[in-house]
């Protein structure tokens, strides 16, 4: 009999349990779409933010003015006709140093013992030829004779003599004149080529070439153009 | 015997007492459970509309509207999506007299400070003044607004509304527009679609536009040099692409700055490339030519036409800038822009024929744009006769827009095809516009050579960019003054088309009134002051456009180089 009694509370006590449960379920809901209204709102003010901003930042780099700045102070130009290029291949050939028979190296090496035609090879600056250090017969130290326009200084005397074959190598590979210190001086005199790259020069085209080429005030750059 | 006890029998008045209160008893029941139903039932109906909003219902933080990104008034993009025109919220600064509760005198003092444009006096005036509202400032900086807040002065009204703003300035200004204050389209695209940029179906998309900024800016500055280097009156100029239309660049100056279009000066706000009309002279004659071979007449470059120093036409005489005195060819005619050779022909292309030709091309209608500032054409109309019929072969006689000479040039040289032209871009949305055949392929083709002949050998030379093969024709008009052409002052023009051995882009640059300049040599003909500017932009804008500069191609200049008389070296 209570159970029976107690029966209608129970279910009752039920029915309200569900219904609460319902109720959160709804609850949590409402406010996870409470959530996401307010990250569209927050998306939404940001995005007038990005437009405001883009507006102010067109306005303030509008054509006109950058116009002025460069009338002013850039002073850039449009490229003319023969700064264009076919391709990379075109490019390439404006970037990559061309390989030049010059003596860079202001010292020449002469052997005491050595034929002269191992002599001239050194002179024309052909390499091929004169990777084969000449045999020596004697000591490397006696036979080298150093021959330069400039005075020689003793350290620089000092230092050639001493690795002959390597000096040669660096200076064809056009690295001599960091080892040299007062070596850099005389090549304007020593080469063959005169419009042959300075090795500063040549690295600093290697560096920005498409700059050079845009100026046209690198003289190797207008050499090659007259080539095309 | 006995009386009966009154305890036994119920007195009557008793009885009916018990019924009554039984009586009374079930209605009050009655009335109870009518009470608790009303209540269960507005509890109910309460405990239901709650479990409905649980379900259902929005809740109480909802900002409703501000996810709403449509602007007021569509933006106006050019083809590169680059902002030609937005509307944003910009801040108003208002005053309020009724409501100021500070100082008058000191608030008047205040706000001549931080906006100087009126002086204490004014606004102590304005503050004293029974009117209800001023506006102070329209578009005010955040800097300003903030330092009125400042003040904290009821009777000043920071508002926010939206406002059109222009971030190019005066980019573009003739073809974008203008709107008034009430944000209602005063000019150019503004006004032609208005209905459109304030639709709110519509206004979420922006209207985007042919015309290329870059191209925009490079076409306005050089002119602009050129309008401040030969003192002229006014300039304008187009660029347009020939097979569809689309105009990438149309300029009209002096310059109009649309965020402060009420301050522009009427000759600012005449858009001088569509509503202007011009006599544009010698720019007319590839027409004739181009006529002339359609028709028949010209049927080789070599044709030989004589060309005495002056001709002698219906009473009147037709003069020569660089007299022959020698019978001459049809391409010399063009190249030296000879006004009796090219009289000659138009006066064997008769009058109907010119007409027809004319029409179709679309110069004797209003030009054919979007924009609603287009300018009639004036043409010799009842007197059109033989003589008209020649100056007109020659473009005079005959005011058109510049536009119409673009849109002719680009019918002459895409094959022979008028297409309309057109102010936005051409894609899926709004395909070219419906075209007709005007000339031949074939005469379309031979007028290349003809015209690179004139940049080459001719009166254009300074026309010429290295690489880039421009074509075209100086001309050089006589304004009419008082009803009397003016021997000294001009209309020079130019209208060319680049790369010539395929051609892609027309470009016509005018300039009103140019005065000589010692640099010019004491000339104001087209050949020096507006060639050099087609010179320069083409320079500029060919390699946006995509055009390749090439200096080994060129026409096939074998048509008419062989009817070229060489002369000596000198």
């Amino acid at each position: 009999m209570s159970a029976r009694g107690f029966g209608s509370v129970l279910s009752a006590g039920a029915v309200v349990g569900a219904a609460l449960g319902f109720y959160l379920v709804s609850l949590r809901v409402a406010s996870e779409r409470a959530a996401l209204e307010d990250v569209e709102t927050r998306i939404a003010l940001t995005q007038r933010d990005i437009r405001l901003l883009q507006t102010e930042i067109g306005t303030r780099g509008r054509l006109a003015q950058l116009e002025r700045w460069n009338v002013k102070f850039i002073r850039l130009a449009a490229p003319n006709a023969d700064q264009f290029v076919d391709g990379g291949f075109q490019l390439a050939t404006l970037v990559a140093p061309r390989k030049t028979p010059a003596i860079e190296a202001p010292v020449v090496l002469a052997a005491a013992s050595i034929p002269p035609s191992d002599n001239q090879s050194a002179l024309t600056g052909d390499g091929a030829e004169a990777q084969p250090a000449p045999t020596p017969s004697r000591p490397v130290n006696e036979m080298m004779h150093v021959a330069s326009y400039t005075v020689p200084q003793p350290k620089a005397a000092a230092t050639a003599p001493a690795k002959p074959v390597v000096a040669r190598a660096e200076a064809l590979q056009g690295k001599a004149p960091a080892k040299t210190p007062p070596a850099t001086k005389p090549i304007k005199t020593a080469t063959s080529d005169p419009l042959a790259p300075l090795p500063g020069a040549g690295a600093k085209a290697k560096g920005s070439a498409p700059a050079a080429s845009a100026v046209g005030a690198n003289p190797k750059s207008k050499s090659k153009d007259s080539d095309d | 015997m006995n009386a009966p006890t009154p305890a036994l029998v119920a007195r009557p008045e008793r009885l009916r007492l018990v019924g009554q209160r039984r009586q009374i008893l079930a209605v009050m029941h009655q009335r109870l459970m009518l009470g608790m139903l009303v209540y269960a039932g507005i509890i109910a109906i309460i405990a239901l509309r709650l479990i409905w909003l649980a379900a259902f219902g929005d809740h109480a933080g909802r900002k409703g509207g501000l996810v709403d990104l449509t602007p007021e008034r569509g933006d106006i993009v050019d083809r590169d999506g680059q902002a030609l025109a937005r509307t944003i919220d910009a801040w108003t600064i208002g005053l309020q007299p009724s409501k100021v509760i500070g100082n008058k005198l000191d608030l008047a003092e205040k706000l001549a400070v931080l906006m100087p444009e009126k002086d204490a006096a004014a606004y102590l005036a304005m503050l004293r003044s029974g009117r209800n509202f001023y506006y102070l400032r329209r578009r005010a900086p955040p800097r300003l607004v903030s330092a009125i807040n400042a003040l904290g002065e009821p009777g000043l009204a920071l508002e926010r509304e939206p406002d059109r703003l222009y971030p190019q300035t005066s980019l573009a200004a003739h073809v974008v527009g203008f709107t008034d204050l009430d944000g209602k389209g005063n000019a150019g695209i503004e006004r032609a679609f208005d209905e459109r940029l304030r639709d709110p179906a519509q206004r979420g998309q922006p209207i985007v536009l042919s015309i290329s900024s870059r191209v925009q800016q490079a076409l306005e500055h050089e002119l602009g040099n050129a309008l401040a280097t030969f003192s002229a009156i006014g300039a304008a100029g187009v660029v347009m692409d020939i097979h569809t239309g689309e105009v990438l660049a149309m300029t009209s100056l002096p310059q109009l700055n649309p965020n402060d279009a009420g301050d522009g000066t009427p000759e600012a706000r005449f858009n001088r490339a569509t509503l202007g009309v011009y006599e544009l002279g010698s720019t007319f004659k590839p027409f004739t030519v181009a006529m002339a071979m359609d028709s028949g007449i010209i049927k080789s470059m070599g044709q030989i036409y004589p060309c005495p120093g002056v001709l002698n036409a219906y009473g009147h005489q037709i003069h020569d800038y660089h007299p022959f005195n020698r019978p001459c060819s049809v391409a010399e005619i063009m190249m030296e822009s000879s006004n009796v050779g090219t009289a000659q022909i138009a006066g064997q292309l008769g009058k109907p024929r010119q007409e027809a030709f004319l029409r179709k091309m679309g110069f004797l209608d209003k030009v054919n744009v979007e924009l609603k500032e287009r300018g009639r054409t004036l043409t010799p109309g009842s007197r059109w006769g033989p003589f008209e019929t020649m100056t007109v072969g020659f473009g005079h006689a005959i005011a058109v827009t510049p536009l119409h000479l673009a849109t002719g040039y680009a019918t002459l040289f895409n094959g022979g095809i008028y297409h309309p032209a057109t102010l936005l871009k051409v894609d899926r949305n709004h395909p070219v516009g419906a075209g007709h055949r005007v000339f031949t392929e074939e005469t379309s083709y031979k007028m290349r050579a003809l015209l690179r002949l004139v940049v080459t050998k001719g009166t254009g030379k300074r026309a010429d960019a290295p690489g880039y093969r421009i074509g075209g024709k100086t001309g050089t008009a006589q304004k009419l003054i008082g009803g009397r052409y003016s021997n000294s002052i001009n209309v020079t023009s130019f209208a060319g088309v680049f790369p010539m051995d395929e051609p892609r882009y027309v470009i016509v640059a005018m300039l009103d009134e140019p005065k000589a300049t010692p640099e010019t040599f004491g000339f104001s003909t087209a050949g020096w002051n507006v060639a050099p500017v087609v010179s320069r932009t083409v320079s500029r804008i060919a390699p946006m456009l995509g055009v390749r500069p090439d200096m080994r191609r060129e026409p096939n200049m074998a048509e008419v180089l062989p009817y070229v008389h060489e002369k000596a070296e000198h």
